[in-house]
């Protein structure tokens, strides 16, 4: 699998997604309720590609890319096929994180408070999930201590939305639990894809790392690889991420679990390598999620968290099924 | 305060706040033991006349909408705890009035502390609550959802004929259809277009009071033109695309803690205010068919002029 021609082919594959995404980007800005195209003529036009269009497509690649690297990131760092962000509590940990800087009134005062937020409570989510399961705990203890962490985090949210009296607490309820891109603007742009930015060059310094885990442990020490230093980025990479993804567009699953195992089988098992193009195949199945949502039914109001859940259970499903014997006691 | 001294006992079960509420604004002891001789007797009395009709002395509301309208057309001594929300200003149009009234939180358990002979709701959120007090013999009335005007008339009939308060109730709806003739009548021509935009991109289409509100001061409602019905979710996008005439918003953009309401601060829309009339109309005017819906249609009838003495 590592010959020189299968990197080859593996490289063109990451090159071939990254063009995707250019095409699913720019097909996401033409696309709008107000009809094909780069916006109506005149002001009005301007003001929907820059103000609506825009942001929503910025977020929809950075918010994709964020969670198919970071589950790419998770499986290869935990070794395990069902890490990812929303299944283990991050997502939920960083919707807590973004609640409470929103209803403690603290964002409003400071408005960075709110991706920080978000990037605090998915680091505590995190910490808390590897610090139940164990570094190398198997696929169900990981499981179960990201079920814990993630039930904690939604009974938060909702103590949270109940105490601050919120007449809309059952409307921004569905806001944190299912996701959503509509009618975003610049201003969530600039407060969380810097944060985005330097997370996911974070997770993409340690491909080699990844690669050299998957000899083992001591193999990989004797490679050089600094096994603190590792998990460090991964932690800060994975919070600094997906925190800030959360933190304007709420949850999102399932991604971070499809888009590697979509893409495994046409790079194998080489971490280094299925980062980056998970980090192409995330956002190109945002962004087409969302440009599906606005073809089928612009009226209905599905939200992309339900569309990628709608999707993502079922493979959740057969993923079980897959690993059943690993999993049977 | 009369109310609290009618129900010591359940002060007493209550314990907590009520009590504490009694302990510091009831009167003596000695009044409050002849209030209680006083209830005794009247006990008495009854059971020994022959079945009459009261009207009802304790009654529970456990709907933002039915407790405004008892507030205003009961006397206070007669209403024995009504939801948070009236007094809360951010939802109720008369906070002020509510202020002091016992509070329910709407369990069965916590209304039947009451005791009360008259339970008002809504038709929505309680069901269970409802299903359950009439299992135990309680009068309930629910009292229809107001849709339009004339539902804002039958919710105050409603509500006077079940607290047996029949001449404030035509008080208040003679009053009412006063103020709306007084209002000065929408003009010939194109109906100038408005759209009743709120938290989280929703609006109010046709069935909705603010629907009702927007049609009674001559505006055509925006929402009705898409796909929806009562209220529904629009797209910034398509606001910005084809602007109504009015922009009306439920409240200051500031007044929302929460970020579903996120599309209120949106660059886009801060553009659009810029360029087109738009207006803040409380929702507390017309989240309820009660009279107060009046304000809110005067206030669109204002903006209405304004629009037609120098039109964009």
């Amino acid at each position: 699998m590592s010959s020189p021609a299968a990197t080859n082919v593996a490289g063109r594959l990451v090159a071939g997604l990254a063009g995707l995404v250019l095409f699913a980007f720019v097909l996401s800005l033409a696309l709008g309720p107000a009809g094909f195209g780069f916006g109506p003529a005149g002001e009005a036009g301007s003001l929907i590609f820059w103000e609506i269009r825009l942001p929503r497509a910025l977020l929809g690649m950075l918010v994709g890319a964020t969670l198919g690297l970071s589950g790419s990131a998770l499986q290869g760092y935990l070794r395990n096929p069902l890490a990812e962000p929303s299944l283990i509590g991050i997502s939920g940990g960083a919707a807590l994180g973004a609640v409470l800087t929103i209803h403690l009134g603290i964002a409003q005062t400071l408005a960075l408070a709110l991706p920080i937020g978000g990037l605090l409570g998915a680091a505590i989510a995190m910490l808390g999930v590897v610090a139940l399961a164990g570094i190398r705990g198997g696929p169900i203890t990981l499981i179960l201590a990201g079920l814990a962490v993630s039930a904690t985090a939604t009974a938060l949210i909702s103590l949270a939305l109940n105490l601050s009296q919120n007449p809309f607490a059952s409307i921004e309820m569905v806001y944190w639990m299912m996701g959503s891109l509509a009618d975003r603007s610049l201003t969530q742009v600039w407060l969380s894809g810097p944060l985005m930015l330097v997370g996911m060059g974070l997770l993409l310094l340690v491909g080699r790392a990844l690669d050299a885990l998957t000899l083992g442990e001591d193999a990989a020490v004797s490679l050089g690889i600094d096994a603190r230093r590792t998990r460090l980025a991964i932690v800060a990479g994975t919070a600094l991420s997906v925190g800030a993804a959360t933190a304007v567009t709420g949850i999102i699953g399932f991604v971070g679990l499809l888009v590697p195992h979509a893409l495994r089988p046409l790079i194998g098992h080489r971490p280094g390598l299925l980062l980056p193009a998970s980090l192409f195949g995330g956002a190109i199945l945002v962004l087409s999620a969302d440009i599906a949502l606005r073809l089928i039914q612009p009226w209905a109001d599905v939200r992309i968290g339900v569309l990628t859940a709608l999707f993502g259970a079922p493979f959740f499903i057969w993923l079980v099924l897959k690993t059943r014997s690993e999993l049977a006691p | 305060m009369g109310l609290v001294v009618v129900g010591p006992n359940r002060a007493r079960k209550r314990g907590g706040k009520t009590l504490q509420r009694w302990l510091t604004v009831g009167p003596r002891k000695g009044v409050r033991v002849s209030a209680r001789l006083g209830l005794l007797l009247a006990v008495v009395l009854a059971a020994a006349a022959p079945a009459r009709a009261e009207p009802p002395r304790r009654i529970v509301s456990l709907d933002l909408c039915t407790d405004q309208l008892l507030i205003e057309l009961a006397p206070p001594e007669r209403i024995a705890a009504v939801t948070h929300l009236a007094a809360d200003a951010s939802v109720s149009a008369i906070p002020q009035k509510a202020k002091g009234i016992p509070i329910t939180h709407g369990a069965a358990e916590d209304v039947l502390g009451y005791d009360p002979d008259l339970i008002l709701a809504g038709p929505f959120g309680v069901s269970s609550t409802v299903t359950l007090l009439r299992r135990l013999n309680r009068n309930v009335v629910i009292v229809p959802l107001a849709q339009d005007l004339d539902g804002v008339r039958a919710s105050i009939r409603a509500v006077a004929i079940a607290i047996d308060e029949p001449t404030r109730g035509e008080a208040m709806l003679k009053a009412f259809d006063q103020r709306l003739t007084s209002l000065s009548r929408p003009h010939d021509g194109a109906a100038p277009t408005a759209i009743v935009y709120q938290v989280g991109g929703i609006v109010s289409a046709s069935g909705s009071l603010a629907d009702a509100a927007l049609s009674a001061s001559g505006f055509h409602n925006l929402a009705r033109d898409y796909p929806l019905s009562r209220s529904g979710q629009v797209p910034l996008e398509l606001l910005v695309a084809s602007p109504p005439d009015l922009l009306v918003l439920a409240a200051a953009r500031t007044a929302y803690r929460t970020t579903a309401a996120d599309n209120l601060r949106h660059p886009a829309l801060d553009n659009l205010r810029r360029t087109h009339a738009s207006l803040e109309l409380p929702w507390q005017l017309w989240l309820c068919g009660t009279p107060h819906i009046v304000d809110a249609i005067e206030r669109l009838s204002t903006a209405r002029e304004r629009l037609r003495a120098a039109p964009r």
